[in-house]
């Protein structure tokens, strides 16, 4: 079993998001007068804003997991010296 | 049973969480999914833009969040700088991370909203450019004290590198004023914020929740660092024991 590397994964998880908001460069934006309650801007905005979402909790949620993980290991590491040193 | 208490396995008692970091972590978990339900249930859809600016409730917050701990980190350098103790370095580094943290989502929500709403993933205007230059200074801050091998002296040189940094929040901030561009004047400071009246209690909503979740994880950063010291107080005292019994032996042996 291969070891979990937060970086791989949330690098893969990025590209997999970008991938998923590739919008034809034939839609006109929404400043250059594009109406925002067309359906289609609609559901182009949707899927923006789910990735965008997507990718706050995501680096949220990566750093508090590395977080709590080097917490973990640092607190076991402590333990462990401190009964071979007999306090 | 009143009094009896599971031992921890895992965690020595005086690594526990105090009471107060334990109401914080609750507090927070109680303000995410109300800022989310502030955000999509309660705030209308804005009329231009649609949908889309919603990004703006994290965004936003996301931003003051990153000049929080850069801002955070230059004040507590100086006080290091000034004082030498360790407590404001370790303050310092962990506000430093939560800063770069903050800012690798300004930096990956921001060219997501402008996307759709001005067609270009990124322009070079002052705002966008001076934040990935801030992102850019931290992560060598963090990069830095990641490769010294002098501990002093790494301090004393991110301590540096921290004040210097935050130099650049004024400029980000003031950008859109001193050189016109596509990024907006977020929020003024006279007339109501330019927001309306719902829309600006579920971004308030968004900042405080954003604030707690700063603060959760700032404590947790700083025990960590914390922590670290002490295993490297602890392995040094370790390395001295054998040392010291063989001394004492030696010097049994010689009387």
């Amino acid at each position: 079993m291969t070891a979990f590397e937060p970086g791989t994964f949330l690098a893969g998880l990025l590209s997999g998001l970008l991938a998923a908001i590739q919008d034809s460069p034939a839609v006109a934006p929404i400043a250059a007068g594009a109406s925002a309650v067309r359906p289609d801007a609609v559901e182009r905005g949707l899927r923006f804003l789910a990735t965008a979402y997507s990718v706050v909790w995501t680096i949220l949620g990566t750093y508090l997991v590395i977080l709590s993980f080097r917490l973990r290991r640092v607190s076991r590491q402590v333990r462990r010296i401190r009964e071979r040193l007999g306090l | 049973m009143r009094g009896a208490r599971i031992p921890d396995e895992r965690i020595p008692d005086d690594m526990m969480r105090p009471m107060w970091s334990r109401v914080l972590q609750i507090t927070t978990l109680l303000a995410v999914p109300a800022s989310l339900y502030m955000v999509f249930v309660v705030a209308p859809i804005e009329e231009k833009m649609g949908v889309i600016q919603k990004i703006f409730y994290f965004h936003v917050p996301s931003a003051f969040m990153a000049f929080l701990g850069v801002g955070l980190c230059a004040v507590m350098s100086v006080l290091y700088l000034v004082t030498r103790q360790r407590r404001w370095d370790l303050v310092a580094h962990a506000a430093a991370e939560l800063g770069v943290v903050f800012c690798t989502i300004v930096l990956i929500t921001g060219p997501i909203w402008a996307r759709p709403v001005w067609g270009v993933w990124w322009t070079g205007e002052v705002r966008l450019t001076s934040t990935l230059v801030l992102w850019l200074i931290y992560v060598g801050y963090l990069l830095l004290r990641q490769n010294a091998e002098n501990r002093e002296q790494a301090a004393r040189w991110a301590a540096i590198t921290g004040i210097v940094g935050a130099l650049d929040m004024p400029i980000i901030y003031k950008s859109v004023e001193w050189w016109r561009g596509l990024h907006p004047v977020v929020l003024k400071m006279s007339g109501g914020g330019g927001l309306d009246p719902v829309m600006g209690r579920a971004f308030a909503a968004c900042v405080v929740t954003f604030t707690l979740l700063f603060l959760c994880l700032l404590v947790e950063r700083v025990r960590l660092g914390r922590l670290e010291d002490e295993v490297e107080s602890l392995e040094q005292q370790a390395a001295r024991r054998p040392l010291t019994a063989a001394t004492d032996a030696g010097g049994g042996s010689s009387r």
